[in-house]
Parts: C-alpha cells; sequence; structure tokens
C-alpha cells in the first residue's frame, strides 16, 4: 500500500469536470420532463382507457420497466442507423432515457391517479363544483402528493442514470472523467472526485425537492 | 306546499333496485329521521336527493319546483339549496379546517375571500372548531372532523341539510359532541333529513320518523307512533330489536 494520492491534478480540472456535471443535470431534466409528458397519456390510458389503449400502454411499461435502460440506449443507437435514422449520441441517449422515463413515471401517475379518494370527489360533487373545479382543486392536489416522494426519487435516480450516457461517448460528468483519468492516469483520484460531485448533486436535488414538497405538499421528506 | 316533496321515487344500481317507490316529505324546518337495517335505502335515498346517484324513476321537487335530475342545471340549484354530510365526514385532506369550510363559497358561490373566511369562522365558533382552524383533517379526531363537515355543510346556507348516518363511524366517546352540534341546529328552521342508528337522539329531535326496509319506505310517523305503536311487524321487529341494547 504505497499508493500515494494525487489530487491536484484533479482539482486542476475541476471546471470541466462540474461542466460535465451540468450537461448531467440538463440529461436528467429533459428526460424527466418528456418522460412526465409521455407518463401523463400512459397512466390515462392504463386508468381510464379503452383496452386497446390499455393494452399498449401494458405493453410499453412492460418493455420498457423490463430491460435495461442501456440495452434500450444500444437498441437506438446501433440498430436505428440501419433503418436510415442516423442519432447522434446524445440524441439516442435522450430519447432512450426518456421511453425509460416514461415506462416507470406512466407506474407513478397511475399510482397518483388512483389515489384520489371516491368520497372527496363525492363531496366536491355534493357541494356543487364543476369537474373542472374537482381536478384543480381536490385530484390534483392528491396526485401531486402521492407522487411526489417517487417522482424526486426517480429524479435521482435519472441524475445518476445519465452516467450511461458516457458509454456513447456523450461528454457529462462520468464522460468527463473519463476523458480526464486516460489523460492524467489517475483514475482512482478522478473517479472518487466525480463521485463527490454526484453525491453534491443528488443532495442538492433531494433538498430542493425536500423543500418543494414541505411547502407545497405538506409532505416531511428527509434528505438522509 | 311541502319544503321538500318526494313522490314515487326508484333507484337502481344495475338490476339491484335499492329505491322502490319512496315517496316522503318534509315541511319547511321539519326534521325527519330516516330508520333501518342497514341496506334498506336510507343512504341511497339521500344521494338521490342531491345528485350523487340517480333515480330511475319517480319526483322530487323543492319548495314546489320540480328538479330535473339529468339536466346540469337543475341539479347545480339543488345543490345550492341542500348540503350533506357523510358518515365518513370526507373532508378534503390536503386544505385546512378553515379552508375545507370556504373553498365552496369562494370557488362556487363567488364570494369574497375575507367575507366566506369570516362567515367560516362564525361557523366553526359554532360546532367548537374554531381554535383548530389551521389544523388538517389528519391531525383532527373522527369526531372533530365530523364537526368540520357540519361547518363545511352549513357554509354554502343549505335549506335542506341531509345527515348520512354521521356518527356511525365515530368512537363512542365522540357521538355526543356530534349530537349536541347537530340537536343546536334542529331549532334553527333547517329542514333536516337525518339517518341515523342513534334511536334515542333520533326519537328527540325528529318531528317525524321514516321506516325502511328493502328500498321502501315501511312505515312514517311521530316518534312515539314508531317506537311505542308501530302498525307494522317489520317496525316492530327493528324497533324492539335495537331498544333492547
Amino acid at each position: 500500500m504505497d499508493y500515494t494520492f494525487q489530487f491536484s491534478v484533479v482539482f486542476r480540472e475541476l471546471p470541466y469536470l462540474l461542466g460535465g456535471a451540468l450537461v448531467t443535470l440538463q440529461i436528467a431534466f429533459v428526460t424527466f420532463w418528456c418522460g412526465a409528458f409521455i407518463g401523463v397519456f400512459g397512466a390515462v390510458a392504463k386508468v381510464y382507457g379503452g383496452r386497446f389503449s390499455r393494452r399498449v400502454a401494458s405493453s410499453y411499461v412492460t418493455f420498457f420497466t423490463n430491460t435495461p435502460a442501456l440495452v434500450q440506449i444500444f437498441l437506438l443507437y446501433y440498430a436505428l442507423p440501419d433503418a436510415g435514422i442516423l442519432l447522434s449520441s446524445m440524441t439516442a441517449v435522450l430519447i432512450g432515457l426518456t421511453l425509460n422515463a416514461g415506462a416507470y413515471l406512466t407506474e407513478i401517475l397511475r399510482a397518483g391517479v388512483i389515489s384520489v379518494r371516491r368520497s372527496e370527489i363525492d363531496a366536491a360533487t355534493a357541494l356543487g363544483m364543476s369537474l373542472l373545479q374537482i381536478v384543480v382543486n381536490v385530484m390534483l392536489p392528491h396526485i401531486a402528493r402521492t407522487i411526489y416522494a417517487p417522482l424526486s426519487n426517480f429524479f435521482i435516480w435519472l441524475v445518476l442514470g445519465s452516467s450511461m450516457a458516457a458509454l456513447f461517448g456523450v461528454e457529462e460528468l462520468t464522460g468527463r472523467a473519463i476523458n480526464i483519468s486516460t489523460a492524467n492516469l489517475r483514475t482512482i483520484e478522478t473517479f472518487m472526485v466525480v463521485a463527490v460531485i454526484y453525491v453534491v448533486l443528488t443532495v442538492l436535488a433531494s433538498a430542493s425537492l425536500a423543500l418543494v414538497g414541505r411547502v407545497a405538499f405538506r409532505v416531511r421528506a428527509k434528505v438522509f | 306546499m311541502k319544503h321538500l316533496e318526494i313522490r314515487g321515487l326508484s333507484s337502481a344500481y344495475g338490476s339491484v333496485r335499492v329505491l322502490r317507490d319512496v315517496s316522503l316529505d318534509a315541511g319547511k324546518g321539519e326534521v325527519v329521521s330516516l330508520i333501518g337495517p342497514s341496506g334498506s335505502g336510507k343512504s341511497t335515498l339521500l344521494r338521490v336527493l342531491i345528485g350523487l346517484t340517480p333515480p330511475t324513476a319517480g319526483e322530487v321537487s323543492i319548495a314546489g319546483e320540480k328538479v330535473n335530475y339529468r339536466n346540469r342545471r337543475s341539479v347545480k340549484a339543488v345543490r345550492d339549496r341542500m348540503s350533506i354530510v357523510f358518515q365518513q365526514y370526507n373532508l378534503f385532506q390536503n386544505m385546512t379546517v378553515l379552508r375545507n369550510v370556504t373553498v365552496a363559497p369562494i370557488k362556487i358561490k363567488k364570494r369574497p375571500r375575507a367575507e366566506a373566511e369570516e362567515d367560516a369562522m362564525s361557523l366553526l365558533e359554532r360546532v367548537g372548531m374554531a381554535e383548530r382552524k389551521d389544523a388538517y383533517p389528519d391531525e383532527l379526531s373522527g369526531g372533530q372532523q365530523q364537526r368540520v363537515a357540519i361547518a363545511r355543510a352549513l357554509a354554502t346556507n343549505p335549506e335542506i341539510l341531509l345527515l348520512d348516518e354521521v356518527t356511525s363511524a365515530l368512537d363512542p366517546e365522540r357521538v355526543n359532541e356530534v349530537l349536541d352540534t347537530i340537536r343546536a341546529l334542529t331549532s334553527e328552521g333547517i329542514t333536516m333529513l337525518i339517518v341515523s342508528h342513534e334511536m334515542a337522539f333520533v326519537r328527540e329531535v325528529s318531528t317525524r320518523i321514516a321506516m325502511m326496509d328493502e328500498g321502501r319506505i315501511v312505515e312514517c310517523g311521530s316518534p312515539a307512533r314508531i317506537f311505542d305503536s308501530p302498525t307494522k311487524a317489520r317496525t316492530r321487529d327493528f324497533v324492539s330489536k335495537i331498544l333492547k341494547h
């Protein structure tokens, strides 16, 4: 054990790594919101849809939650060019992660929709609320409250999962770490620093999400 | 003219006929109670009246105005004049006590917030819940929640109040606080339809009692008649079983 740590070569590259962290957050953000968009339709289809749309939504969710995200991105990246669709590595990653996120978010949102209590809808109806007023005042707050915690977890998962993009040459946090370590040969130090940056990212994300939860949904979420 | 008039009302869930040809009326400020075994259609009658369950036949009039339960505007007009309190309170879990009481006046009756809150506070005062105005329903006991639910139902100034087994889900110790609240309301000229298993209470506050069984009204009369000298065997049987306890 006579390995001497040398962090200075890594610290020199900190701005470069932090730039990568920004790309990581961008990937997480884009895939999260696009996935949520898909998830709304998926959840509505699964809860209120007819037989056909329920089956389509179920097949989609089953496929994307039962195969690794990495395999899905590989398929997109290497199979689509054969069909004449050329995707940049970043686009392939974004589409792959979005489809994956859409499947998980369908399930999370579905849980939210079915959490609305029939009795509160009855009460709102009896008070004379219109359908729109019931959705806005009674249903949405419930849905938001129920899905808020799994949604936060899933966002964290996306922040970490976006590291898969490095395998396709996307220069996000992990990708840039690989770049640095192949140049400075300080792999251990580089990835230790990167691990700390990931922790900081997720703690910041958890803390801000916990704050949103506490203020908006009265959920006492713990950061740790 | 009766305040509330029900003629030949029927309702069904699929092929199950839950209400069969029910006729009943209530004068202004009258307190009419519905008693009978579970599944006899008491709660369904209240749900049909406020438009939560569609009737299959029959007529309902309020102060001489006929209600059309297939017409949205007509149902809205009914809900403007009538309120219901449920067995399970059905408070909005995501709103504070005060907000539960003000949401209908503000959103539906379009009243200014300050004014609605002032009225809500005096209602909460009446049901003894003013101090808990900022609490959420899950921080309250069942009895407290039910008192808030009563305040919420009164916030729209109903002429007719429907009470659907409002004490059935409560701990025995909490029953009286809710019954006291209702008792205080009976002298305020609100027409009430009460579904309850609290026989002593029903006997004390009702002007008339209707005995229901299998979706029908078996017998209707003064409390003394229903409890002391019922004419129908079904009523006699039900009353004797319940009063034995």
